[in-house]
């Protein structure tokens, strides 16, 4: 089990959640190339360490959030509200 | 007012020593109002996310979300407690009383019932008497309030209409360990 603390509900079992994957920067789709908007929505980094993921809890505050996970260790910090 | 009609389609069922008793009750005027933090709405409901009030009116105010409040009053009041509330500014205001179910487990053993099927602390000291929380109940996304009733623990449990019959069911299968029977033709099967 996995614990991720909702900004607004606290700590919630990750069942109550969905992960939405790392947290990606949106390219400007009016200047954007087919390359750099193809990375933006296929390509992550997913490396074996810290990583900034948007997580939605759904069984309670229905709100986006994003959190600091290690992936290596499920390790989990700094959840705030986007 | 259309006719009201429950999707539980049984009465309340209780343990023989009254240790926990589960009821429908469906029918109530269930509004939900969502509202800018800045709008006078808002303002007048004043009650913070993750508690609840009683009104003097008898409407129950819960702050079930962020910016979010659910109504809670005789089913028979649905239109007059929308009515009430000011929609001037950021404010959506929507009758769901034939959308949800809703369903009270009381009793000295309702916490230890509840707990069976749902993830939440339900701990006095997280979940006290006027919380308002939302979180899974046998498996069924549910918003969920503790209004105690004569020094006992009671939960409001509140799901989509369709569920309704199943979560009534998972709650009194859950009860049968402290005594309640599974009335024929009540199954989570």
């Amino acid at each position: 089990m996995i614990v991720v603390n909702c900004p607004n509900c606290g700590p919630r079992n990750s069942s109550d959640l969905r992960p939405c994957g790392e947290l990606t920067p949106r390219p400007d789709p009016s200047t954007a190339s087919l390359s750099e908007w193809r990375t933006y929505l296929y390509l992550r980094e997913n490396p074996a360490g810290w990583v900034t993921e948007t997580w939605y809890c759904r069984n309670g505050c229905r709100r986006y959030f994003t959190i600091q996970r290690n992936t290596a260790t499920n390790e989990i910090r700094d959840s705030e509200a986007p | 007012m259309p006719d009201f009609k429950s999707p539980i389609a049984h009465g309340p069922v209780s343990a023989p020593d009254g240790v926990v008793r589960v009821e429908d009750e469906t029918a109530t005027a269930k509004i939900v109002v969502r509202a800018g933090s800045d709008s006078s709405a808002a303002a007048d409901l004043s009650v913070p996310f993750g508690q609840s009030r009683l009104r003097a009116d008898g409407t129950l105010v819960c702050g079930t979300r962020p910016d979010e409040w659910t109504l809670f009053a005789a089913v028979d009041r649905a239109a007059e407690v929308a009515a009430s509330v000011d929609t001037e500014g950021f404010v959506s205001v929507v009758d769901i009383t034939h959308g949800r179910a809703m369903m009270r487990v009381s009793g000295p053993k309702a916490t230890a019932v509840l707990a069976k099927v749902c993830n939440i602390d339900l701990a006095d000291d997280m979940t006290p008497d006027g919380a308002v929380f939302s979180g899974s109940v046998a498996n069924v996304t549910c918003d969920l309030l503790r209004s105690d009733r004569a020094g006992d623990p009671s939960y409001l449990i509140s799901c989509e209409r369709s569920f309704g019959n199943y979560l009534f069911a998972a709650l009194v299968d859950a009860s049968t360990e402290f005594g309640a029977g599974l009335p024929a033709g009540l199954s989570i099967h």
